[in-house]
């Protein structure tokens, strides 16, 4: 694709400003998609409907916002993700920095890794 | 079935920001379609709401001033959870601008706490006499029948 | 007031796309509170006749499976307004479709009643987008009531108008 980082990053914060109604300023590297920008469930189907018509690209169910981790039992115990469950992640999400959420990998903490940052690695990744 | 989807206007400061509740009861007849078994308010009447409070919002900061005023348009208008009958949807509209012919708005709507509806607005005001000097009656009387409509919702506001 | 938005479709290509007509009519009670005086078909319901189209078509999609429900106006922008006498064009295409929810373009044109009689051509109102959500999907733990109540007989009659079977796929019998 040879698209530059920052082209990536601008095509991105498009996507969310348009999706989410927020200013073009509220979109920085690590605003959180439901803390910072204030999105809902329906609007992460947005954001990859979206995503796809910006980059041209399929992004598979489950791919930029994995599913059915925290309904796996041996994943969760005590509402903090397992090492199994851990592992899961980050098979699973590679485009996410998960160093802070390790250290207390609490279930309720899981929305704090779908960041901006995250979504334009996971576009970077997709464009190789 | 009376299309009047505000029943209470609970907060309001001119220029500002209104809050409004509207009651949802069994006896709204279009509930029976929607949906049979399931009764629920349709979303567009969740908006619908939040576009008489943010009229409300405009018609009490300039006095009346149109007779009409319409939705322009909407942006990311989101549903959280169903509102069912017996409870009440609680929607407060901050004006982020209201100018001489349209006026821009944010809503949020809640239903027994829990989020219901966020939306962006755009009203647009006018007259019918602007295109036609001779409906200036039908502008008076219907701002008329306004400023009564006021009168049952506002509670103790005045 | 029934809940029906849409009189008739005009034409519906499934899983693509749909069109339908909605007159505005004075012996429409609501009106008359829309405004006092001066009766305007509300803008919500044109938004709900849009979405009624395309919910129709989003269902039908999956074999009326899925209870389909507008979950999102993303954007929605008005020219002007429709009195009575009106007839409005509802124009819908399904943008993106998948088990989760579903996207649909819509778009509304006007008929007025004073070019009724020169064969004008209709001219722009309004266009949306729309996102819909499949319910037993997006609400886990929610119990819904059997059955796809999403569907009323109002709306199935208008479908069976305009396609074999009220647009029902063939169930396939056959093992393999």
């Amino acid at each position: 694709m040879g698209m530059s980082r920052e082209e990536i990053f601008s095509r991105v914060k498009e996507t969310l400003v348009e999706a989410l109604g927020v200013d073009e300023d509220e979109v920085v590297g690590s605003a959180t998609l439901t803390g910072d920008l204030g999105a809902e469930s329906i609007d992460f189907l947005d954001i990859v409907f979206r995503l796809e018509k910006a980059f041209n690209i399929k992004i598979p169910r489950g791919e930029l916002f994995p599913e059915n981790i925290l309904n796996n039992p041996s994943f969760v115990n005590e509402k903090k993700l397992t090492n199994e469950g851990l592992a899961e992640l980050r098979t699973r999400m590679p485009h996410a920095d998960l160093s802070e959420f390790e250290a207390n990998p609490e279930v309720d903490r899981i929305a704090e890794l779908f960041t901006v940052d995250a979504i334009v690695r996971y576009v970077e990744g997709k464009a190789t | 079935m009376k299309f009047m989807l505000v029943d209470k206007i609970e907060k309001l400061v001119p220029g500002q920001e209104i809050t409004v509740s509207k009651n949802l009861s069994l006896a709204e007849e279009y509930l029976a379609d929607h949906f049979p078994s399931f009764p629920v308010l349709p979303g567009v009447l969740i908006l619908q709401v939040a576009i008489e409070a943010a009229s409300w919002l405009v018609r009490l900061s300039n006095d009346f001033s149109h007779s009409m005023l319409v939705l322009k348009g909407a942006r990311q208008v989101r549903y959280g959870n169903f509102v069912s009958p017996g409870q009440c949807l609680r929607v407060n509209v901050k004006a982020k601008e209201i100018g001489l012919e349209s006026s821009l708005f944010q809503a949020q709507g809640t239903t027994e706490g829990i989020r219901t509806l966020q939306a962006h607005l755009q009203l647009s005001h006018f007259n019918l006499a602007d295109k036609d000097p001779r409906a200036g009656q039908i502008d008076k009387r219907i701002i008329n029948h306004l400023r009564q409509q006021y009168q049952l919702i506002a509670g103790d506001l005045d | 007031m029934r809940w029906i938005w849409i009189d008739r479709f005009t034409k519906f290509e499934p899983g693509k796309s749909a069109q339908a007509v909605k007159n505005v009519s004075m012996a429409e009670e609501h009106l008359h509170d829309h405004f006092p005086g001066y009766p305007v078909m509300p803008a919500s319901l044109i938004i709900e006749g849009v979405a009624q189209t395309a919910g129709v078509l989003i269902c039908q999609a999956s074999n009326f499976n899925e209870k389909v429900v507008l979950a999102k106006i993303s954007s929605v922008e008005f020219e002007g307004i429709a009195l009575p006498g009106d007839t409005l064009l509802y124009s819908v295409e399904i943008e993106k479709i998948n088990e989760q929810f579903a996207v649909a373009g819509g778009k509304v044109s006007i008929i007025s009643a004073h070019d009724k009689g020169g064969n004008a051509a209709p001219k722009p109102l309004a266009s949306m987008e729309l996102m819909f959500s499949h319910l037993d999907q997006n609400m886990a733990g929610r119990k819904f009531p059997d059955g796809n109540f999403i569907l009323t007989e109002a709306v199935s009659s208008l479908l069976r108008e305009i396609l074999p079977n009220g647009g029902q796929k063939p169930t396939s019998n056959s093992s393999g």
